[in-house]
């Protein structure tokens, strides 16, 4: 047969040193000007929280897609606000690839997002509001239902509202109601919006009873 | 996964048997648990869908696109008298990895012209040692033909059979748990890794620590072949996809973004 058999010891591979320097070195390295190396210390660094000041810093520089993935789950292995805080400018990227990464980091860290939705939702730019809408997809229905509902209370663009109904209309529940049934009197003049309203109240409604 | 209409009852039975066992009490709430994986609960709700089973020649369309167009493609770039590097992970019970390997001796014309390297690893000890042994039932055995079957295996009892013993040395077998990068770090510079039905199972943040893992431990220019229910491209965006007649396979960049 055609099949080779290396040891054990040679098939499987020692593992790099660079994986075993201290968390001094992977700090160090990343600043390092070889991407494989920023690379490595991103990923040595996942869940690390005294790493997370460094891991936000270099996410602000990092020009390389893979080094920046890396960095982002790094960030998601801590999980904490802390970690939060660093993804959250993501948001804002002129990338849209970076933007996307950031949500779907964020919506996996649901309980740390949480103490930023406020803020989220009233930020001034309505791409962040429809990036932040997607955020509460993963709370759980009573929370989404409770900050989209105060969203749509006073939001003035009609697409950020259409972003919230469409969230709302898989995980919101009974509650969301009074706040949805005003949104559509107010844009009864954007013909999409109340039709998306009544769709969603009525799968809200026949889902709940 | 695909249900038709027909299944409708199937599917409420499940879902309402995974509602109270969660206590969710509604299903907004239970799909709240869903979306954000609590408690590993899609995995809990994967394995009330279907029946945990592997056989041989499972998924064999992605073994005709190994044998069509992957090994050509890393052959065309591979250095002389390197070996072909296939990593089967997780290998279960051993169907996957012994698959390869006759699918190789069957439908690859060039197979005596290289050395080919398959390692099989599981996190699983128990379904180490099962696979090493290489006993099989007839379940395992259906998609085979007789004639394979006749060459490929001997008979133990009218329930069983053991597989060559050429072919079981034919095959590494080791421990390996794709989430622990201290783990993964001893596997390096693979062609061809067979990953499937297993990041499913995983969390948003485990996917993607696979994904990158994985990453690593292919070659430049080295794919990897996922459950049919499994996309890369919402894991990670560290791969190219790469559209073939026979299957949808993803491959590791040949140059870095940075360049190298």
């Amino acid at each position: 047969m055609p099949f080779i058999k290396r040891g054990a010891s040679s098939t499987d591979k020692a593992p790099d040193s660079k994986a075993d320097g201290g968390a001094e070195s992977h700090l160090a390295a990343l600043h390092s000007p070889d991407a494989e190396v920023r690379w490595t210390a991103a990923r040595a660094l996942g869940g690390v929280a005294a790493a997370v000041p460094a891991l936000a810093a270099a996410l602000g520089s990092e020009q390389v897609p893979r080094v920046r993935e890396a960095i982002m789950t790094a960030l998601m292995r801590v999980g904490d606000e802390a970690s939060v805080r660093a993804l959250v400018p993501c948001l804002r990227s002129e990338d849209a690839g970076q933007r996307s990464a950031a949500v779907e980091a964020l919506q996996s860290l649901p309980g740390a997002v949480a103490p930023f939705m406020t803020a989220l939702l009233a930020d001034g730019d309505a791409d962040v509001r429809i990036m932040a809408t997607e955020l509460a997809r993963n709370m759980a229905p009573e929370d989404a239902t409770r900050v989209l509902s105060g969203l749509l209370e006073k939001e003035s663009h009609p697409n950020v509202c259409a972003a919230a109904v469409e969230v709302l209309a898989e995980v919101g529940t009974r509650d969301a109601v009074p706040a949805l049934q005003a949104c559509a009197a107010r844009f009864a003049g954007v013909p999409f919006l109340p039709f998306a309203i009544s769709t969603t109240i009525a799968r809200i409604s026949s889902i709940e009873s | 996964m695909s249900f038709d209409d027909s299944k409708r009852y199937f599917i409420d039975r499940r879902l309402a048997e995974r509602i109270a066992a969660t206590g969710s009490g509604s299903f907004q709430s239970y799909f709240a648990m869903l979306r954000s994986d609590a408690d590993h609960e899609i995995e809990h709700l994967v394995n009330a869908f279907t029946v945990n089973e592997t056989y041989f020649y499972r998924e064999d369309h992605q073994l005709r696109c190994m044998t069509a167009h992957l090994l050509g493609d890393l052959l065309r770039r591979k250095p002389d008298r390197e070996a072909i590097r296939i990593w089967s992970i997780p290998c279960s019970t051993g169907e996957e990895p012994y698959s390869i390997a006759m699918w190789l001796m069957e439908n690859w014309s060039e197979v005596d012209k290289y050395n080919i390297e398959i390692v099989a690893s599981d996190i699983d000890t128990r379904a180490l040692k099962a696979a090493a042994e290489g006993v099989y039932g007839a379940r395992a055995l259906m998609r085979l033909s007789h004639d394979m079957i006749e060459r490929y295996f001997a008979r133990i009892d009218e329930a069983q059979v053991r597989i060559d013993p050429g072919l079981r040395e034919s095959v590494q077998f080791t421990r390996a748990n794709l989430i622990d990068g201290q783990d993964m770090a001893r596997y390096r510079d693979f062609d061809i890794v067979f990953c499937r039905n297993v990041l499913i199972y995983f969390d948003d943040a485990s996917r993607r620590i696979a994904a990158e893992n994985l990453y690593d431990c292919l070659r430049p220019g080295g794919y990897i072949c996922l459950g049919h229910s499994e996309t890369m491209s919402r894991i990670s965006p560290l791969f190219s996809v790469c559209r073939f007649p026979e299957a949808i396979v993803y491959q590791r960049p040949e140059a870095t973004d940075d360049g190298k």
